[in-house]
């Protein structure tokens, strides 16, 4: 896979229709949070790997090129895993690093 | 039937996103809006199969990785059903292994865009996807279509005939057929030529075309005969549509022939009720050209209308 030119992504704030994007997926980032979250401590890995994978498509085309190769990482571990493996703690640590990047741009002051 | 010809090329075209991440919604929403499309959108397969059915969008882009019912088996869905079989589609998947394209494209597929998006390719495959599928379009329109006249040709006629045949039974309909053939029209390409003739072809053609309704299904049938199948039409209101036609015909004056005038001579057979049709649709052509031939031999310019079981209905003279 090549990989994709980091420029085709950047937004551009001051352009309206780049700025609706991004303030529509900072707008929808706390409820990703929360449902990362929750898989994880209910364990769901399925869901885990859903929110991952559609975050990683999603995410750099919004202007947050680094919450998509983040989510990226988890999902490809979440592939990696042993099927008999039931637990989310192998990817607890990399699951925490994408829900506190996601936190540094829901509240960036903090 | 000037609705099924004309439109369908200039209006804006319909392109549906099935996709479950609404982000993948969002962003296309916004990054499509300069491409003069519209963008419809469901958030699953089975929804997304049944918004194509309803909507004959121009062109699917469907996510491979959704819930329930993923992208291949949309995909198949697709594709099997004749009425949304030629819709182009165009995948969109956040896996990029050529496993994945060889099966996209095995079933069906026209492209193959991965996510996160790179916009200007993916603007440039929804163009190119879009034009393909206005030009399929026109061949398809174009390979019904007669050259001269503008009407239905005749192979389409024939796969009309029995379509229109076999509702008209099921549901008990009245449905008629004319046959119409233009009198001595040997005589006008012998004597002013066969682009005078032509025009003649075509000047009748526009008469048929704008006395017919939207239902009526009007075909070139051979040289200088045409032919109509009139769905839920009993054979008295055919044969007044056939004497409008073959009036406004007489009256017509022609540039290249001024003191001669086209004439026309028409055979209908219709029937009441369909569920009471017992010949083949081939036997009631045959039959409506019989009628058109008593016309020919009893004097022409004139419809000579019937029942399918042989009644005499009525029968319009010149004049
Ligand atoms: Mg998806």
């Amino acid at each position: 896979m090549t990989a994709p030119d980091p420029n085709a992504y950047s937004l551009d704030i001051n352009d309206p229709e780049d700025a609706e994007l991004i303030e529509y997926f900072l707008g929808e980032l706390p409820d990703r949070v929360q449902a990362i979250a929750t898989a994880v401590s209910s364990n769901d890995i399925d869901e885990l790997k859903r929110i991952t994978h559609q975050l990683k498509g999603a995410a750099p085309g919004f202007g947050f090129p680094a919450i998509g190769s983040a989510a990226g990482e988890i999902e490809g571990q979440i592939r990696d895993l042993d099927e008999t493996v039931e637990s989310c703690d192998s990817i607890r640590a990399q699951v925490d690093g994408l829900i506190s990047l996601c936190q540094s741009y829901i509240s960036p002051s903090s | 039937m000037a609705d099924e010809i004309n439109n369908s090329f200039d209006s804006t075209p319909v392109v549906l996103l099935i996709d479950d991440s609404k982000f993948v919604h969002r962003i296309l929403g916004a990054r499509l809006r300069s491409e003069s499309i519209s963008l419809i959108g469901e958030p699953d397969g089975k929804a997304g199969y049944e918004r194509a059915v309803a909507d004959q969008p121009e062109l699917i882009l469907l996510d491979l990785d959704m819930p329930v019912m993923d992208g291949y088996e949309t995909l198949r869905v697709l594709k099997e059903d004749p009425k949304t079989r030629d819709i182009p589609v165009i995948v969109l998947s956040g896996m990029d292994s050529s496993q994945d394209k060889v099966m996209a494209f095995d079933l069906g597929a026209v492209d193959f865009v991965t996510k996160p998006f790179e916009l200007t390719e993916l603007r440039a495959r929804v163009r190119s996807s879009l034009k393909m599928s206005t030009l399929l379009r026109m061949l398809a329109q174009k390979a019904k279509i007669d050259g001269l006249s503008g009407l239905y040709n005749r192979a389409y006629f024939d796969e009309r005939l029995q379509e229109e045949y076999d509702r008209a039974i099921r549901h008990g309909h009245s449905m008629s057929i004319a046959m119409i053939d233009l009198d001595e029209f040997k005589s006008i390409n012998d004597t002013y030529g066969h682009p005078a003739g032509d025009m003649v072809i075509s000047g009748i053609a526009s008469v048929i075309q704008q006395e017919c309704r939207s239902i009526d299904v009007a075909c070139r049938y051979g040289g200088e005969e045409f032919v109509l199948i009139m769905p839920e039409t009993n054979p008295e209101q055919a044969f007044t549509l056939c004497n409008r036609i073959r009036e406004r015909c007489a009256q017509m004056s022609w540039s290249q022939h001024p003191n001669r005038a086209v004439t026309l001579s028409v055979g209908v057979v219709g029937a009441d009720d369909g569920s009471t049709i017992s010949c083949t649709p081939q036997a009631w052509v045959e039959m409506s050209d019989r009628n058109l031939y008593q016309a020919k031999q009893s004097g022409r310019n004139r419809v000579i209308a019937s029942s399918v079981d042989g009644t005499s209905i009525q029968v319009a003279k010149a004049g």
